[in-house]
């Protein structure tokens, strides 16, 4: 019987090159076919889940899942407040934005709860989880309203625990149907309501003297000395002009940056060298990426790479206030001056403050934890008292507030070509103990303390009235 | 007796949890009723095997209890109202099952036939053929009293016994040739003739009904069991050029023939037309993963066509993932081992070359539809023996079943009638 033990053999060779062939497919090539085009096991998965809504800090719905004449709707309730830093997510455009980056929670795939894991392995139907947002809808709905009709972003965070109170980028989108208007969306080639300019890149200006002050004191200036600004000055053969050929006369450091003074930081940032400005920007994030549960590009100094070794004295001239190559989002900004109202230190930031179970169990509560430490709290105490001269006597004047004293910093960014200034405020208050700190950015806005500043006052006052 | 327990302990497991699982929209009461009398059945089936002194091979019957009670969790969860109907086939089943392996006192006299079989094949292909209705592409389905037969099925029992008597009488003859060609010595016209005629007919019948599988499988049958009872490796030598003329033939000549390779070399030109088919199979496949996307929760059940009969594989293999896979892969494996060890147990040559037969029937027929979902091969549709829907299917490998396990159990008895009636057989 030979013959039999060899067919035997073969059978049983054939099985194994048959379990070779399973191998291959269940792991080898398992995620390529995933991502298959016509495979359409996502969206098949996504559709058997209730995805979890979206709340604000207050418990007020952002988004929320209904079923309308038996058809699972997504629905938000706030229109287009919150667009397009929520995002959407629908079989047809896929997600973006919140619902993109926090799918795994609404789907309840992310530390799926014991119920979870068996409703998802016997496909019963399936309910997401709840994911709380750090926004406060009142402060997203006053800087919505603000921004409104302007491009540009505001930021709100509350600098001792990095939580985001408000972020706003406008224009946007109204969320719901997306599907029908995305013709119309896509069609806005110049408003570009998809586009989170909160995540976007712009050149800072004036607000990047904040950044250099740091390199400044590293340096060993006496920040009392004065120093006497005649409208503009020559550093490598390149002139370095004040906004608007500006004469300031006699300034020390506060005077300088509340003036918003240019060929001071120029002159003293030069002096201080290449080394100390980058590793000072570096100790701000840039060039990092920022822990956060949306994806923000990295700010930079230079193209590439993000944060150099070393800079030119004429691109480090410029730097110093905020041309040249610099490049930053509003969202960094606003970590900026975040980390300068807490004393040095920015907390990492993050807009879920918790995840709730369907049975409304807390899954996941972030705690505060610091980031970087971009400043002594010696240091930042001088940018601070610099920041209320700003507001006091300088150029941030327009946004004060009666009866709380404000730190803030203008500023006006040339884009380039023959356009109008980006318009920048960062601020925080109140200036002893800070529980708000904002970044706002208009684009193409004119100067900082004209179009960014009131925008960013009437934030503040909302923020510190309400807490 | 502890086996005995753990193994219809093993088997009740396998389908009462899958049922539990599995939620059925609608009135699930039915389902409940044959899945207690499956349950009857299992558990009576192994006390009658010691009441009546069963002393066959133990492994065979429950693994194959195990692999059906997979496919009915399987294709209730694809389809409740198709799961039923597959309760009551494969609770008929049994019952055939057992009143062969105990009522057939002498599997012997199904040789009796001779070329009866042979004739009986042929001629329900060619009923079929006129008088069959087409699904799924091929001719190969008969209307008798309103439902839908799959004569190919019993076909291939009618082959196999035919086979196994014919090459019983014509072993020498085979092995040895009288006619020397060249080198080779192959036997004569006399003696090849019926064969021959069989398997032209056979094979261009099913060719004609585009039931490719089949006649795949028949072919392998052919070669194999050929191989198997001569040891000549001439036999494996000159059915590889045969296969390969008749293939690119039909290749050349056939457009769905065409279609099945180019499909089978690159599905992913056309994923959602021509493609359709495999590129689900893949996609539902791959997506199970190392241990699955767990049972109902694929998307394979609705999105690959045929889920319930060629491709439950590939629902299984996504849903129980790798390891669910490998585990259907080896309870086939020992099937088949086991009809082989059965064979070379057997105590005659008529029993030896059936079982080997049925091992052989059995295992190409799991390859050939596993490696065709799985892309190794062309696919060519052809049930998974007991796991995949169908009466037909079932009836037939319950049947194919008790023939082997009784050739098992006739071996295992060892009788007096047996050993002597044995020898008379004896070459």
């Amino acid at each position: 019987m030979r013959g039999l033990r060899r067919v035997a053999l073969g059978m049983a060779f054939s099985f194994f090159v048959l379990s070779l062939g399973l191998v291959y497919w269940q792991v080898v090539q398992a995620d390529t076919l995933l991502e298959n085009p016509a495979n359409r096991r996502l969206i098949l998965m996504e559709s058997r889940v209730t995805r979890g809504g979206i709340f604000d800090r207050n418990g007020e719905i952002i988004a929320k899942t209904q079923t309308i004449d038996g058809k699972r709707v997504r629905v938000y309730p706030k229109g287009e407040m919150y667009e397009p830093t929520l995002g959407y997510s629908t079989a047809r455009l896929g997600a973006a934005g919140l619902e993109g980056s926090l799918a795994n929670w609404l789907m309840g795939v992310k530390n799926a709860t014991a119920a979870q894991t068996i409703q998802q392995m016997f496909s019963l139907p399936r309910q997401g989880d709840d994911v709380v947002l750090t926004l406060d809808s009142h402060l997203q709905s006053v800087a919505y309203n603000a921004l409104k009709g302007k491009k540009g972003a505001a930021i709100a965070i509350d600098p001792q625990t990095g939580e985001v109170l408000a972020l706003v980028s406008q224009p946007g989108y109204d969320p719901t149907n997306l599907d029908d208007h995305w013709k119309d969306i896509i069609k806005q080639t110049e408003e570009k309501p998809l586009d989170n300019r909160a995540f976007s890149l712009f050149p800072p200006g004036s607000i990047m003297k904040v950044v250099t002050s740091a390199s400044l004191f590293r340096s060993g200036l006496n920040t009392t000395n004065l120093y006497e600004c005649k409208g503009s000055t020559v550093i490598n053969g390149q002139v370095i002009p004040e906004q608007n050929q500006e004469a300031h006369g006699w300034v020390n450091y506060n005077m300088a940056l509340a003036d918003s003074c240019n060929t001071y930081f120029a002159t003293f940032g030069v002096q201080a060298g290449d080394k100390s400005f980058l590793s000072a920007a570096k100790g701000f994030g840039f060039g990092q990426k920022i822990p956060f549960e949306l994806n923000v590009p990295l700010s930079q100094i230079t193209n590439s790479p993000k944060v150099p070794e070393s800079l030119s004295t004429n691109l480090l001239a410029a730097s110093c206030f905020g041309q040249g190559q610099v490049l930053v989002t509003p969202f960094q900004m606003a970590l900026v001056t975040a980390g300068i109202a807490n004393h040095g230190v920015i907390m990492t930031p993050h807009i879920v403050e918790r995840v709730l179970d369907p049975s409304q169990t807390v899954e996941y509560e972030p705690k505060p934890q610091p980031w970087l430490t971009a400043l002594s709290k010696d240091e930042a105490d001088k940018i601070t008292s610099a920041m209320v001269t700003a507001v006091t006597a300088g150029t941030a004047s327009p946004g004060a507030l009666p009866g709380v004293q404000v730190a803030a910093k203008t500023g006006s960014a040339e884009p380039g070509g023959n356009q109008p200034t980006h318009a920048w405020y960062i601020a925080f208050a109140p200036a002893e103990a800070p529980r708000i700190a904002v970044a706002v950015f208009v684009e193409h806005g004119g100067t900082g303390g004209g179009a960014a500043a009131p925008i960013a006052r009437q934030i503040i006052q909302e923020a510190l009235a309400r807490k | 007796m502890l086996y005995y327990f753990i193994s219809r302990m093993i088997i009740m497991g396998i389908m009462w949890l899958g049922m539990v699982l599995l939620k059925w929209g609608g009135d699930g009461s039915q389902l409940v009723w044959q899945a207690l009398i499956f349950t009857v059945i299992v558990l009576m089936g192994g006390f009658a095997e010691k009441v009546l002194h069963y002393e066959g091979d133990p492994y065979v019957l429950p693994v194959v209890q195990a692999i059906l009670a997979l496919g009915l969790v399987f294709l209730v969860r694809i389809s409740p109202v198709i799961g039923l109907r597959q309760f009551w086939w494969a609770n008929i089943g049994q019952l055939i099952f057992y009143g062969i392996l105990f009522a057939v006192r002498d599997y012997r006299q199904l040789g009796k036939f001779r070329y009866l079989w042979g004739l009986l094949a042929v001629s329900l292909l060619f009923i079929t053929l006129v008088f069959g209705f087409a699904a799924g592409g091929a001719t190969s389905w008969l209307r008798i009293g309103g439902v839908g037969v799959e004569p190919e099925e019993f076909v291939k029992l009618a082959l196999l016994l035919f086979m196994a008597t014919y090459l019983e009488e014509n072993e020498e003859l085979l092995r040895v040739g009288t006619v020397q060609v060249g080198k080779f010595s192959l036997p004569d016209w006399r003696t090849l003739g019926p064969f021959l005629v069989m398997a032209v007919f056979s094979l261009g019948l099913l060719g004609a009904q585009k039931s490719l599988g089949t006649a795949l499988v028949f072919y392998a049958l052919f070669v194999l069991m050929i191989y198997v009872v001569t040891e000549r490796a001439l036999y494996l030598g000159i059915s590889l050029p045969i296969f390969l003329l008749v293939g690119s033939l039909g290749y050349l000549l056939f457009r769905h023939v065409r279609v099945r390779v180019i499909v089978w070399l690159n599905p992913w030109q056309d994923p959602t037309g021509m493609g359709y088919q495999i590129a689900q199979s893949l996609f539902a496949i791959s997506g199970g993963k190392i241990l699955g996307t767990g049972l109902g929760n694929g998307i394979g059940a609705a999105m690959v066509p045929a889920s319930s009969t060629d491709f439950i594989f590939s629902v299984i293999a996504e849903e129980l993932g790798f390891a669910g896979a490998m585990a259907v892969l080896l309870l086939f494996l020992i099937v088949v081992m086991r009809a082989f060890s059965i064979s070379l147990r057997a105590k005659d040559r008529f029993g030896q070359i059936l079982a080997a037969g049925i091992g052989i029937l059995l295992g190409t027929e799991t390859l050939i539809i596993l490696a065709g979902v799985t892309k190794l091969l062309p696919l060519t549709g052809i049930p998974l023996p007991w796991v995949s829907y169908g009466g037909s299917s079932i009836l037939v490998h319950f049947i194919l079943l008790g023939v082997l396990l009784n050739i098992s159990n006739a071996t295992a008895v060892g009788s007096q009638r047996n050993k002597t009636k044995g020898r008379e057989y004896a070459t």
